[in-house]
């Protein structure tokens, strides 16, 4: 097995430094996803890695008035940490479902975004959040919504050789959300994904409604939720039905089990909006 | 690539190579049997560590990336006053010591009660699944975590008394 050469940058000046040097070198923070893929003794890793893990810029983790601001190398515990208070709640419940205590002490939000083999558990909550991320890389800095993160074919879309820095999420009101987790969670495999739903209600009348699922595929459906945008409260079973219909048909694309699950799990969210 | 640490309270060095898992590394540099590596994939319990104070799977961390840092195998941690709580709490409840879990179910029991020192039976089942064993009823570990939490206070607050 080749040795990998590994750098240790102190802090994300030098590591842009390394970067701009060494073109397509591969980052390395929490490294859960990779050491659990492989169940070999010894490990596989790219010939050159920038270990970004203890760059103080990427641990950091604050609000401002209207963003939580979360550096790519927070652990998901150090999330947790910041409190009810701080972390909006969907966000909260998908950091839960990050593995055990254990794992939740080396998995990095940057890194839960980054992998490029899946949507791990926190894509379908920030995108229900608008959440954005920062990306680094020789020619500067570029915020894009997480949801530019999913490619034409539904799969991980991250760009070639930037470097995640920082996640945004918006500090809004929500009325109702919802998060699940289907399928194995020890190991995830195709039959693997997490629901996330939110909606804010404004005098009786919905006024946002999201809802993404996302596994090895992700989907977020902006067209349907615009038609759901603007129904008063509760939704006649017509109406319900119909969305449920139509939320089925943009599911047809995935694994026939995971669209039957999205299908219960879209007809149990409108059960709790309609109260 | 040379790898500098501390172990158990030393300055501790020794070669690595990338593709080390610390849970072999420990085994095989320093002759620490504690941490094993069974499942490699962070689940199964048997390698946890503590990594600058946070409860970690050895596997899933390559040996380079405790550069600089303080790393606490069941070695060290029996050494401790929260250890022998632990222990004999468990002891007190009936808690198996299964040769499986006893040692990572006594480092997530610490982990545990550094964060919340009095914890609630869902919270006990929920640390306590980093160290999965069908060896002990879960309600005689919760039990073993409260007589635990119990014992350490009386110490701890022995301890500021003096």
């Amino acid at each position: 097995m080749q040795d990998s050469d590994v750098h240790f940058p102190k802090d994300l000046p030098e590591a842009l430094e390394i970067m701009r040097k060494r073109p397509g070198i591969a980052f390395f923070a929490g490294g859960t996803d990779i050491l659990r893929e492989q169940g070999s003794i010894g490990i596989s890793l790219p010939p050159e890695m920038l270990f970004i893990r203890d760059l103080p810029e990427l641990k950091r983790a604050g609000l401002t008035e209207r963003f939580l601001e979360i550096g790519a190398a927070v652990t998901a515990s150090e999330l947790l940490d910041l409190g009810d208070a701080a972390l909006p709640p969907l966000l909260a419940e998908a950091v839960r479902g990050i593995g055990t205590h254990a794992i939740r002490n080396l998995a990095t939000i940057g890194g839960n975004l980054a992998c490029r083999k899946r949507f791990m558990d926190s894509w379908p909550a920030l995108s229900c959040l608008d959440g954005l991320v920062e990306l680094r890389d020789q020619g500067g800095a570029t915020w894009m919504n997480v949801n530019r993160l999913v490619g034409d074919d539904a799969r991980p879309s991250v760009p070639e050789g930037g470097l995640i820095t920082r996640v945004r999420v918006p500090l809004e009101r929500w009325d109702a959300y919802a998060l699940r987790k289907v399928g194995p969670r020890t190991s995830p495999t195709p039959d693997t994904a997490v629901f996330a739903f939110a909606a804010r209600v404004e005098k009786g009348i919905l006024t946002e409604f999201r809802i993404a699922f996302a596994g090895e595929l992700a989907l977020r459906s902006p067209s349907i939720e615009s038609t759901i945008i603007g129904r008063s409260l509760p939704l006649s079973s017509r109406e319900s039905s119909s969305i449920v219909e139509s939320y089925r048909a943009a599911a047809s694309f995935l694994p026939e089990g995971l669209a039957l699950q999205f299908g219960s799990l879209v007809d149990a969210v409108l059960g709790i909006i309609s109260g | 690539m040379t790898v500098s640490f501390i172990l158990n309270g030393e300055d501790v060095s020794a070669k690595a190579r990338s593709a080390d898992r610390l849970s072999d590394f420990l085994r095989e540099a320093f002759a620490l049997l504690g941490p094993r590596s069974d499942c490699r994939c962070g689940h199964c319990g048997r390698c946890l560590v503590f990594l600058d104070g946070r409860l970690v799977p050895a596997c899933l961390v390559p040996a380079f990336a405790v550069r600089g840092k303080e790393v606490v195998t069941i070695e060290g941690f029996s050494q401790t006053a929260d250890y022998s709580d632990i222990a004999e709490g468990f002891k007190s409840a009936g808690v198996e010591s299964c040769g499986f879990c006893a040692a990572p179910r006594i480092m997530a029991a610490s982990a545990l009660l550094e964060r919340h020192p009095r914890p609630m039976p869902r919270e006990i089942l929920e640390y306590m699944s980093c160290a999965p064993c069908r060896c002990t009823d879960p309600e005689a570990i919760v039990r073993g975590v409260v007589a635990a939490s119990e014992l350490r206070a009386r110490r701890l607050y022995r301890r500021a008394g003096q």
